[in-house]
């Protein structure tokens, strides 16, 4: 020690906080167009910026046996021109109007956002109306698309946590579901795509009478149900049934799947399983409990693997809802998720598992509930500033077949739960022997290591 | 311009400056549409500052700035902010440290209390338990972002190959595996004791405040923090306008496809030349309609991924950033043939009418989305009071760029955007048949400290 440090600024005590101001997640209005549209819009003072979210009823297990990445591959091809653009001009004309338009398949549906400066909304939602409702799809444009996406498909399989993303589906789910397999496709599916099936796939799926279209953001001096009628509005198609969604199985036998990276400097770990979705009683507590686990740097995850050990840069726990529906027979991934040192991989899993039974054991504390209420209550108004991230919350309800007002539920239910609630959910979230886990590191470091800790059987792949 | 959107001309944000007895820089910005408050401080120092053998110094030090201080235990400053129902980081770069809390407006105090804590007292808790951990958890840090990343080193091979040794700007702010074992505990304090004073340092508070009671708060928790004036001046990073000739380097490596990766000098930030080079940039190689992305992923179908990014750099040359990444078979040779032509047209010709419009239009909308939150709004001001001298410069900087002209954005690139000024890196792997691309990198420029 070098010489005894005295401050010498003066100290005060730890101020009490004021007076909160009352917020509650925002109230969408809903409107239907002529068409079939259903909207939900949300006027936000300030936000110069208006987001736009669009869901299309155009889920994965849609896709045709062997087409896998069809749904994919439309969602990019929207952007790709029009009956009056072409591809570069459409594209030229979304950044003319500072505008950006990006679409992506899930397993729930296809999800197209764009964002756009309020007093250039209308040409926003005019270049959108025509990428929903007129795309060109040309052909040169889905050959070479297809061609991107094949490239990708070798990008992700080298980034760890893509690569332990893929082997944890493939394992957990049965291979007939969807689920099972990357939302992009294999390389197999990918290059049997062309043009006659992703027109096939837009004409099938993608319909006015299906579509929920999501508006947030400063719409002061906006007729905004006239604006969407006038865009939109203009898009013409058949009726259709809104699809169904298939119940969520999967096989959480406790296991261990080592994707063999020889040399790897670092093991990317995935522990995970399927477990309730937003439609169970239970969501709230599950998301108290789950950040109790594994929500920040001073969870019980990361207090030991990262504050205490050093393993880790960070471990995060999580429930990421898959595929819903309004039975509630939909679920989510659970999962805890990070990397360690390679030479850490073994005592970083047998900590993990320590904390997951002590926490079974003992449960949580009152002053761990506490603060993690705090939080997630309490940073919903920082979470929330923007347009974007409202439009994308109202979106994932309409997606997953909940109420408008469920989020403002969750977070009444947050700021009741008692602790042996959220005790409850997260124990059973996570039961030590029901986890599935994925390693992608250098196996021949510590595959006998793991094999000791009785975590499950252990098996190893190639990369 | 033609194409001005009409709401950002609008509003400028209203900002209120003042300064302690002992230095510290105060901004204000009041805004009551969120009952939001964000709280940022720029510490004035960066990985420039680091000396040979020590780098990753500044960052793992903003590590250990989250580690308790006199009236805060290990971790508190997180326990409490969370409960406060705030959120909270630090990040690290070449030219200054951040650390930023948004806080419901009525915790706003809290934030002010945390942050004088820790300026004022922190190695009354800085010990070796401490310094330990964190070097090991910045370590693995380096391992997730950097080692264990395909073409994760390359950001930091490419600034080493731009700036020349014993450059201020020639090491990244994570710092070398070998310097971060040899830091010391002493190190630390001695880095505290340099650079973490109120007169070094800019904080802004913007949102839901009383200004009145937010300078009155700022008063009596910074207000007793000793100014001292131990700092040196960073090395001198001024290197001449081009770098003359090209260099280059190959990486034999397993990685998924070849990568054409490359760095150009271009001018300092804040400068007029800086926004036209941003303009050119963003003509050439960002989003979809770019010359770059034409040319090579829709036309050529030699990458999948072709862009350039603007790593503004205040203290030093700009540098901007190439990166594309083949698609199928194709070569290094055939990508550098085409970005080399489509540069010499651009420095002949400039940018047409409409690309300067879509340039400018896309540079707007950035701009829009940085200012949307408070904590945006409160990291800009820093920013300019901090690398500028002026807050108030901010609500220029957009008009700034609309001034451009297209004659400027084409001198600039004939100047800078050539082969004869340029770092290039190039990937090869090692595992041969495969060969592809994900989205173009950008630049990192920020070291994560404490991820939430």
């Amino acid at each position: 020690m070098s010489t005894e440090y005295v401050p010498a600024m003066t100290f005060h005590p730890q101020p009490q906080p004021g007076t909160p101001t009352p917020w509650a997640f925002p109230a969408p209005e809903r409107a239907a167009l002529g068409n079939g549209i259903t909207v939900l819009h949300c006027h936000r003072p300030g936000q110069q910026l208006v987001a736009v979210d669009v869901l299309l009823d155009a889920p994965l297990a849609a896709e045709p046996e062997g087409l896998d990445g069809v749904a994919s591959i439309l969602a990019r091809a929207l952007s790709e021109g029009t009956d009056t653009l072409t591809a570069e001009e459409f594209a030229a004309e979304l950044e003319r109007a500072g505008a950006t338009l990006d679409a992506h398949a899930d397993h729930p549906c296809i999800r197209v956002s764009l964002e756009v400066p309020a007093s250039r909304l209308a040409r926003g939602l005019d270049l959108l109306a025509a990428a929903l409702g007129s795309p060109a799809l040309p052909e040169d444009e889905i050959e070479r698309l297809v061609a991107n996406r094949l490239d990708e498909i070798v990008h992700e399989q080298a980034n760890p946590a893509r690569r332990a993303a893929k082997a944890l589906y493939a394992s957990l789910f049965d291979a007939a579901d969807r689920l099972s397999r990357p939302r992009g496709g294999s390389a197999e599916t990918v290059k049997t795509i062309d043009r006659a099936a992703v027109r096939a796939f837009y004409e099938g799926h993608v319909r006015p009478a299906t579509t929920t279209v999501v508006v947030v953001g400063d719409l002061t001096g906006t007729d905004l149900p006239a604006l969407l009628e006038s865009t939109l509005g203009g898009w013409k198609g058949a009726q259709a049934a809104p699809a169904a969604h298939a119940p969520v199985t999967g096989d959480d036998t406790g296991r261990v799947i080592i994707v063999d990276r020889p040399g790897s400097v670092q093991t990317q770990l995935l522990i995970g399983r399927i477990g309730p979705d937003r439609h169970d009683p239970a969501w709230a507590a599950q998301i108290l409990g789950t950040y109790c686990l594994g929500g920040t740097l001073t969870s019980r995850l990361d207090r030991v693997l990262r504050e205490e050990k050093g393993y880790t840069y960070g471990v995060r726990a999580f429930a990421q809802p898959l595929r819903s529906a309004p039975d509630g027979s939909g679920r989510a991934m659970l999962a805890i998720s990070g990397s360690v040192d390679t030479a850490s991989t073994a005592p970083a899993l047998a900590d993990t598992w320590t904390i997951l039974r002590t926490l079974a054991a003992e449960g949580l504390t009152d002053a761990e509930r506490e603060e993690a209420v705090q939080f997630l209550v309490g940073v919903a108004p920082l979470k929330y500033e923007t347009a974007g991230s409202v439009a994308g919350t109202l979106a994932d309800q309409v997606e997953q077949h909940l109420a408008d007002d469920f989020q403002a539920e969750v977070y009444r239910q947050l700021a009741e739960l008692s602790t042996a609630a959220a005790t409850e959910a997260v124990v059973s979230a996570f039961p030590p022997d029901r986890l599935v886990t994925v390693l992608v590191g250098d196996a021949s470091a510590f595959a006998d290591q793991v094999r000791e800790l009785g975590i499950g059987e252990v098996t190893v792949i190639g990369a | 311009m033609a194409n001005p959107a009409p709401a950002s001309e609008q509003r400028g944000i209203a900002i209120t400056e003042h300064r302690l007895a002992n230095g510290l820089r105060v901004v204000l910005s009041e805004d009551h549409l969120t009952p939001v408050a964000a709280v940022c401080l720029w510490y004035d120092v960066g990985s420039r500052h680091e000396v040979k053998g020590r780098t990753g110094l500044a960052h793992l030090f903003e590590h250990l700035m989250f580690q308790g201080s006199a009236n805060v235990s290990n971790n508190g400053h997180f326990e409490l902010v969370q409960g406060a129902g705030g959120s909270l980081n630090g990040t690290t770069s070449f030219e200054r440290t951040n650390y930023f809390e948004t806080m419901p407006a009525h915790q706003l105090e809290l934030a002010l209390w945390l942050e004088a804590d820790r300026m004022g007292s922190l190695l009354a808790a800085l010990d070796d338990a401490s310094m330990e951990n964190q070097r090991d958890v910045v370590k693995n840090e380096r391992r997730q972002r950097y080692d264990n990343v395909p073409y994760g080193t390359a950001f930091e091979r490419l600034t080493a190959l731009s700036f020349p040794d014993g450059h201020p700007y020639h090491h990244t702010p994570i710092g070398s595996m070998a310097d971060l074992d040899a830091a010391t505990l002493e190190d630390a304090r001695a880095f505290f004791r340099t650079y973490y004073a109120p007169n070094n340092a800019v904080l802004s508070v913007v949102g839901d405040i009383d200004p009145e009671q937010a300078i009155a708060w700022v008063e009596k928790y910074f207000g007793s923090i000793p100014a001292h004036d131990g700092k040196q001046p960073p090395r001198d990073g001024s290197l001449p306008e081009s770098i003359g000739r090209e260099i280059r380097e190959l990486i034999r490596e397993d990685v998924p496809s070849r990568a054409l990766m490359a760095a150009y000098r271009l001018p300092h930030d804040g400068t007029r030349e800086a926004d036209a080079a941003d303009l050119a940039l963003t003509v050439l190689g960002s989003g979809e309609s770019s010359r770059l992305y034409n040319r090579l992923v829709r036309r050529d179908r030699t990458a999948v991924a072709a862009g350039f990014g603007l790593l503004r750099l205040s203290g030093a040359p700009s540098l901007g950033w190439l990166d594309v990444k083949t698609s199928g078979d194709a070569t290094v040779e055939q990508i550098e043939a085409a970005v080399d032509e489509e540069l010499a047209r651009f420095a002949a010709e400039g940018p047409t009418a409409a690309e300067l419009e879509r340039a400018q239009a896309q540079i707007e909308r950035e701009w829009l989305d940085r200012l949307t939150t408070v904590a945006g709004r409160a990291d800009e001001l820093c920013r300019y009071a901090v690398l500028f001298g002026d807050p108030k410069l901010l609500n220029d900087a957009l008009p700034k760029v609309l001034d451009v002209t297209a004659e400027e954005v084409r001198a600039v690139a004939a100047a800078r955007l050539h082969p004869q000024n340029r770092a290039v890196l190039v990937y090869e792997p090692t595992t041969a048949e495969d060969t592809a691309a994900d989205t173009a990198a950008t630049a990192e420029t920020d070291e994560e400290g404490a991820a939430v």
